[in-house]
């Protein structure tokens, strides 16, 4: 029987044995009572208790607003990752996928230097989670799209190991785990709401309409997708002379997103939200025909008038004339 | 390289939007190598109006002749021409009563019963008396902000603009959504960020000091706060504080 399994009393060892690896980032709550990853210096602040961050950890592979490029006296260099080694812990099987997604999108030809040179210093510790009302994901996923996953009982943690890393890990603490059962095999990976049918996006539900009206274009539902990687590339000039080139996430809930000198792709709202929908549920090429919902919920539970795009694939219910 | 010649001046204002420009300390140095501050009364004397400016700077309002005056005087004098903070482009703070207050009423509060009142008029953006080309929104600006467009105009160009409403910063900083967790006033969704959601970030609520974004849905935001039980007047009030005037049936 191998070592697998860790007690919960043991967990405050475990991270610090994670600490060997980088910088540990864990789920807290910040003092105004929001969610996220952030470093964890104290222990004590880990909050695994919890359902979903407001920002997915995207944050820490594509930041909101990055540098990129620097041009100086007639010389350009390229903007710094500022990566060091760091290790995420206890993120859960909807964000590890949507992770996954992305890397198909920024580690596919041509590869993302800056993404790249963050991914490569990523370990990801998944932990199970359980899932609420705004969840949509299919019951007991396990995502196996990290380099460690926790199974959380009642006892403590069943630990199973997806890469070489993980395994350098389960090495490194192997004094703190015990002999376990055998584990259930992993259920679940992939995009959990289906990929839908383009034509879709051009239908008469009359929700289009409602949504159209509705949405206040706040791009919340885009900002905190952990799949959702527009990002808009801007160049400032300096004082000093030269200039600095800057990545920002972009959003296409936002007039701008689709314009183009003397047009605009998208003038109005409607057409924005029909675009969303074709990214997110049918894909582009070369990743046409993949749904990229990883079923987080995060996008109806930000939403300030509760628009759920998922309600556009079910036929309207008949009105009683 | 020409530096360019640059004035820097107030209308019916605080001043508060050239102080933020004096403010920018780190950046002065590099500022005044590539600009020569030909005319710029706050901050020094000899100033001259008799030249042709690369660029006029304006923060305020429009709301007495002599205003009129000068900025037609700079619009004229100038290639560019900057509506340089709220004021200068909606009016800001001094117009928010455009709407329900008379001017004449307004003055003899001030000045009393005197027989002879000051002239002055309903304080209006620059944009309703001459063509301005380029703006800085803010109360006061982001210091970085009127840092890139000094920048740019020096480069011959001007800056891409920021169009993301304050929720998008908003959010990206993990802030608690002041509006949708604990249902406060906040206009977040119809104001056009770039301050990083400033006040939001300490727990304060997002007063549209920036004015509207683009294509602001400002008839659902009405409605959401209608919703959690705002008046329509002190909705009204609140998003008047920074531009009086609002479309309140505008959905795009």
């Amino acid at each position: 029987m191998a070592k697998n399994f860790l007690k919960t009393s043991r967990l405050d060892q475990f991270l610090e044995t994670l600490r060997l690896f980088g910088e540990l980032h864990a789920p807290t709550i910040s003092e105004s009572g929001v969610h996220g990853f952030a470093p964890l210096d104290d222990p004590a602040d880990l909050n695994l208790d919890y359902r979903r961050t407001q920002i997915p950890p995207k944050k820490y592979l594509l930041p909101f607003r990055e540098e990129i490029l620097q041009c100086a006296g007639g010389k350009y260099r390229e903007g710094n990752s500022g990566a060091g080694d760091m290790v995420l812990f206890g993120v859960h099987s909807c964000d590890l996928e949507g992770i996954a997604y992305l890397d198909r999108v920024f580690l596919s030809d041509p590869v993302d230097p800056g993404y790249s040179a963050r991914r490569a210093r990523l370990t990801l510790v998944g932990i199970s989670c359980v899932p609420d009302d705004y969840c949509f994901c299919p019951e007991e996923m396990t995502s196996t799209a990290c380099d460690l996953f926790l199974g959380a009982s009642a006892e403590g943690f069943h630990l199973s190991c997806y890469s070489t890393r993980g395994r350098a890990l389960l090495a490194a603490a192997e004094h703190l785990l015990e002999e376990g059962a055998p584990l259930p095999a992993a259920t679940c990976s992939g995009p959990c709401f289906p990929p839908q049918d383009p034509d879709l996006r051009f239908s008469d539900h009359p929700l289009w309409q409602k949504f159209a009206s509705t949405c206040v274009s706040c791009g919340a539902c885009s900002v905190c997708c952990p799949t959702c990687y527009c990002f808009d590339v801007r160049e400032y000039p300096g004082l000093a002379g030269g200039g600095t080139r800057i990545r920002e996430w972009d959003n296409c809930l936002f007039a701008t997103h689709g314009e183009v000198a003397g047009a605009n792709f998208r003038p109005d709202r409607l057409d924005r939200l029909r675009y969303r929908f074709l990214h997110k549920y049918c894909g582009f090429t070369p990743l046409q025909g993949t749904s990229s919902c990883v079923g987080c919920g995060r996008c109806k539970a930000v939403c300030p008038v509760d628009i759920d795009l998922r309600e556009l694939t079910v036929a309207p219910k008949r009105v009683q004339p | 390289m020409r530096p360019m010649k640059i004035a820097i001046t107030g209308l019916t204002a605080c001043s508060g939007c050239q102080l933020t420009l004096l403010n920018c300390e780190d950046q002065l140095p590099d500022l005044l190598a590539r600009c020569e501050l030909v005319y710029f009364p706050l901050a020094e004397s000899g100033n001259t109006l008799e030249v042709k400016f690369d660029a006029a700077i304006v923060e305020g309002a429009v709301s007495t002749p002599k205003d009129l005056e000068l900025l037609f005087q700079l619009r004229n004098a100038s290639t560019h021409l900057v509506a340089y903070g709220t004021c200068a482009l909606f009016g800001g703070v001094a117009a928010m009563n455009n709407r329900t207050s008379c001017r004449q009423d307004l003055l003899h509060t001030v000045f009393g019963a005197a027989e002879k009142l000051p002239e002055s008029f309903a304080p209006a953006p620059l944009a309703n008396y001459v063509s301005v080309d380029a703006a800085v929104t803010g109360c006061p600006p982001e210091k970085q902000e009127i840092a890139e467009l000094v920048a740019a105009l020096a480069a011959g160009t001007l800056p891409p603009p920021r169009s993301y409403p304050v929720c998008t910063e908003c959010r990206s900083r993990e802030n608690l959504c002041l509006l949708l967790e604990k249902k406060e006033l906040c206009l977040g969704p119809v104001v056009q960020g770039g301050c990083n959601a400033r006040c939001p970030a300490t727990g304060i609520v997002c007063e549209g000091c920036r004015g509207p974004v683009r294509e602001a849905n400002v008839a659902q935001e009405l409605e959401l706060l209608l919703e959690r039980g705002f008046g329509r007047d002190e909705i009204e009030r609140r998003m008047s504080r920074f531009k009086p005037e609002w479309d309140y049936g505008q959905r795009r």
